[in-house]
């Protein structure tokens, strides 16, 4: 089948796409947008996150089909240019990054949280980052990173 | 250090989603493999019938082990263990779920799966055996005919003087149990292989990229030079990555078959069945005890559950580490130690990150705390009388480790100190009420890092290489043999190398992770990079600033003895002339006319560095350091049990380490932190369970439960710093050694808020039902007002 959305703020237009294709495989495999990662295919680690329409989701579990006409932020699209989004400045400062694979899924439910709730309490960054499993960092840093950003982006 | 505060150099890529992991390489003609693994546990291979897949539209190649022509099974190093002859698909038996049974190519993963679904295969099933226990009855049936039973390593270290000493002294006997647990990086394995011209490019996700190379040259019969492996990014590995597994030799193989680039990435339900699992140990433990409760002998015998042992190399190494610091940091002057791996029907073991270290403080501190408890002491008191002093050091334990230098006490004091105060906070914001309990525990440890790779393999010791080029501009390339999966290897060695040369982090260039570039080496793991690397580094540095200096001499017309070379600058000592190394590096490369005599032209050096003082064979009496220099710490756990669901929440936990020297404090403490996480995963969560007949129950992340950022507690980390007196910076390892004590202590700290219920804990995982089931058998009543805080004079 064939696939017309906008990933990134590029209108894309892709053919050949099986119908039993994730958004992930048609991200990954056919747009080569690598930042959203296949880790369980399960929709249980959040590695894969991105915006559809505005709405986080694990690409893993959307069909390519449901990305039709819809709008598509991934990681990549989260700099504008060289300029890093205040949260990517802010994970790399306070040391929430190590191997980087879940990193990407982290960045985007931070920002879907920092959009819902610009002051968010570390027990509700720690909520909303519970869908997103990192095996390197034990979080902590990451919800500082959350923390740091959050006040930039209100000061 | 100065750079010490910058972020990582690895982080740009990381953070804006450029792919630089395995599953990020497209090659044009790029093709699928596909894996058919065992559904039975244990049987014979009655027929593999690959005919239909390869029928399929799409369908490049499906083989069995029959058609691997010219390709080896895996070699046996390793001394001590009855060699197994590994190869990369089953033979003529299956030996657990998951074991590869054939391979299928496709134009797209698609169609191999669908591929995979066609091939005909039929099991004579067998009776499996899915436990340690099961491996050593009597009866159990033997995984490898030719063997006599299913001992894969079966020694003991024998010291004389444990018979007597422990019939003549009050004896305490204890078992404990730690349970199988997986890695599980978040990414998976995988690799992708190209043959172009003769020459294979092996792109995978690994600790050990020369080591990789060495193993498929060996498998596939090819000279190591026609051979590339690279390892750009990896996800993550925990030791899990530091094996050569048979899909690496199967991609290989189908690539210079057909000719076209093949790539394999292992889905996550694979991970779990085809990556190695880990722990998984039976330790029976008898003490002779003083009056006081002081150990003055230990036997003990650690049973180890290695799973079918096919992997290279095959998972016993680390029952060898339990039992080299099963003592831990404790003055016991005499220990006899057995160790036991048996093979069962399960996924291979493998390397996990604090690699028998977590299991020997596990049993070790129940133990302790099972003495003061039947002796009536306290089990911190008992614990300090028996802590090795800074003025005992160097003290060799039983096992011949010989701990250099260390601050055991001081750590294990400041950790009571933490705990006590968190467990005071945890009274007052969440007092025992109810069905709630509040505990307190600690663990104390010693970490052998930087170990000769030896006793894992059965090859490689424990060297490393670097080479360090200045080129003509004064830009610094530094290529390494070490590697990083993630703890920021890359910025180490960048930040050891600015600080050897005199120049800035930003300027150098650190190549690692690929063989055509970079020097042969081990590779990343066993808490080893920043000894190793920056031994090496220290060494080739030296090559290098000795010969800026006498190129500084000549063009500054100064004696060599009087500059210094700082700020990307040689300079006469206290401030005067000065020439930066980007002209002395022009004159050695490229103004070579201008050299001073006898100086030859060029401005590099490579240097290999092995710690001194490291066994790789143990002495006649079963003794060996095996370990360049030795980490430490002390942990406390404050958790809140409820006695109705069997619910553990670590509320607070604190970790007092010191790993002598560091080079970047913030990655460190990042590295205790992960680790510590990984660790309360496994005392409370994450558990790796088989049925009796040996179908593995966890194989996504619904089963196999690694925690969020919802179960884990904030984590107090704190320094002391005892620099390591053989190791040239002063430095030790950090990678593994926050795995090593929360296991222990927070079997402790529910022990310690179940006291008053009659609870003893003697195996992990703490989960609710596990807990239920202790509670249930207690002897004693539960109730609220029968339980106190043990060991906690608050």
């Amino acid at each position: 089948m064939r696939l017309e959305c906008v990933v990134n703020g590029e209108p894309r237009d892709v053919a050949g796409v099986r119908e039993s294709e994730s958004l992930l495989q048609v991200l990954r495999e056919r747009m080569k947008l690598p930042g959203a990662k296949n880790a369980c295919e399960q929709g249980e680690c959040g590695s894969c996150s991105v915006f559809l329409d505005g709405k986080l989701v694990c690409s893993c579990l959307v069909l390519a089909g449901q990305a039709e006409g819809a709008e598509i932020v991934t990681i990549e699209g989260l700099a504008d240019g060289d300029a890093l989004s205040p949260l990517q400045e802010a994970f790399i400062e306070t040391g929430a990054v190590q191997c980087g694979f879940c990193t990407p899924g982290f960045i985007l439910a931070a920002h879907d949280l920092l959009q819902r709730q610009p002051s968010p309490s570390d027990a509700e960054i720690r909520e909303a980052l519970a869908g997103n499993l990192c095996r390197c960092t034990g979080y902590a840093k990451i919800i500082e990173a959350v923390r740091v950003a959050a006040d930039r982006m209100t000061t | 250090m100065a750079s010490a505060r910058l972020g990582r150099v690895e982080d740009l890529a990381l953070i804006t989603g450029a792919g630089s992991f395995v599953a990020d390489v497209r090659l044009p003609r790029m093709v699928e493999m596909a894996v058919l693994r065992s559904g039975v546990a244990h049987g014979r291979l009655a027929r593999l019938d690959c005919a239909p897949a390869l029928s399929l539209d799409g369908v490049l190649a499906a083989v069995g082990a029959g058609d691997l022509v010219g390709v080896s099974g895996f070699p046996d190093f390793i001394e001590a263990m009855r060699p197994i002859g590994t190869f990369p698909l089953a033979v003529d038996r299956v030996r657990y779920v998951g074991a590869p049974v054939a391979a299928v190519v496709a134009e797209d993963r698609f169609r191999a799966e669908d591929a995979i679904e066609a091939i005909e295969v039929e099991y004579e099933p067998l009776d499996a055996v899915a436990s340690l226990e099961r491996a050593l009855a009597d009866d159990a049936p033997r995984l490898y005919e030719d063997w006599p039973d299913n001992k894969a390593v079966d020694v003991t270290r024998r010291d004389p003087e444990v018979a007597a000493i422990l019939a003549s002294s009050r004896v305490i006997r204890a078992s404990y149990r730690m349970h199988r647990q997986a890695p599980t990086p978040l990414e998976t394995r995988g690799s992708v292989a190209s043959f172009v011209a003769g020459r294979l490019t092996f792109w995978t996700s690994a600790q050990s990229p020369h080591i990789v190379r060495t193993t498929l040259a060996t498998a596939l019969g090819l000279p190591e030079h026609s051979i590339r492996v690279i390892v750009d990014s990896v996800g993550g590995s925990f030791g899990s990555k530091t094996h050569v597994y048979p899909e690496d030799v199967l991609v290989a193989w189908l690539a210079m078959r057909l000719g076209r680039p093949i790539r394999w990435i292992e889905d996550r339900a694979e991970h779990f069945m085809a990556s190695v699992h880990a722990r998984d140990q039976l330790h029976e433990l008898e003490a002779a005890i003083d009056g006081d409760g002081r150990i003055l002998a230990l036997r003990a015998q650690i049973t180890c559950d290695i799973g079918s042992g096919e992997v290279f190399p095959a998972g016993v190494a680390s029952s060898f580490v339990t039992a080299g610091v099963l003592t831990g940091p404790y003055r016991i002057p005499h220990a006899e130690v057995g160790v036991t791996c048996v093979v069962t029907n399960k996924t291979p073991s493998g390397a996990y990150r604090g690699f028998g270290s977590p299991e020997a403080v596990f049993a070790m501190e129940r133990l302790v705390e099972r003495i003061a408890r039947e002796t009536g002491r306290d089990a911190i008191e008992l614990r300090r009388e028996m802590l090795l002093e800074r003025d005992s050091l160097p003290y060799r334990l039983p096992s011949g480790s010989v701990v250099d230098s260390g601050s055991h006490r001081e750590c294990f004091d400041r950790a009571v100190e933490l705990g006590l105060d968190a467990l005071r906070t945890a009274r007052t914001e969440r007092p025992s009420s109810g069905s709630t309990r509040l505990g307190v525990g600690f663990a104390t440890y010693l970490e052998g890092v930087g170990a000769s790779y030896f006793v894992t393999t059965g090859n490689w010791t424990s060297h490393e290489m670097c080479t360090i080029r200045v080129e003509p501009d004064g830009s610094v390339v530094a290529s390494v043999g070490v590697t990083t999966t993630g703890q920021g290897v890359a910025t180490m060695v960048a930040t050891v190398v600015a600080e050897a040369l005199g120049v800035s982090r930003d300027g150098v260039r650190v190549d690692m992770g690929d063989t055509d570039r970079c020097p042969y080496g081990i590779g990343g793991l066993g808490s080893r990079s920043t000894i190793v690397a920056s031994g090496a580094i220290g060494l080739a540095a030296s090559v290098i600033r000795e010969k800026a200096l006498a190129i500084g001499a000549h063009l500054l017309e100064a004696a060599a003895e009087d500059l210094e070379l700082v700020d990307g600058r040689v300079r006469v000592r206290g401030g005067g002339a000065a020439v930066s190394l980007a002209r002395i590096a022009t004159l050695a490369w490229v103004r070579t006319l201008d050299l001073p005599d006898g100086v030859e032209p060029g401005l590099q050096a490579t240097a290999v560095y092995d710690a001194p003082g490291i066994d790789h064979r143990p002495d006649v009496h079963g003794r060996m350091n095996a370990c360049a220099t030795y980490t430490n710490g002390s942990d406390a756990a404050v958790v809140e049990v409820d006695v109705e669901t069997g619910r553990v929440e670590v509320l607070s936990y604190a970790v007092v380490h010191d790993c002598g020297r560091m080079i970047n404090p913030p990655i460190v403490a990042g590295q205790i932190r992960g680790a510590v996480a990984q660790a309360i995963g496994g005392a409370l969560y994450e558990e790796i369970c088989h049925s009796p007949e040996g179908q593995p129950l966890a194989t996504s992340f619904m089963g196999y439960l690694v925690p969020t950022s919802a179960e884990i507690p904030e984590i107090v980390v704190e320094h002391l710093v005892s620099p390591a007196p053989g190791t040239p910076l002063g430095v030790k390892g950090a990678g593994e050694s926050g795995t090593i004590g929360p296991a222990a202590a927070i079997a402790n700290a529910v022990s310690s808020a179940l006291a008053g219920c009659g609870v003893d804990v003697t195996a992990t995982p703490l989960s609710p039902s596990a807990v239920r089931r202790l509670i249930r058998e207690s002897a004693m009543d539960c109730a609220p007002d029968a339980c106190e805080i043990e060991g906690a004079q608050v």
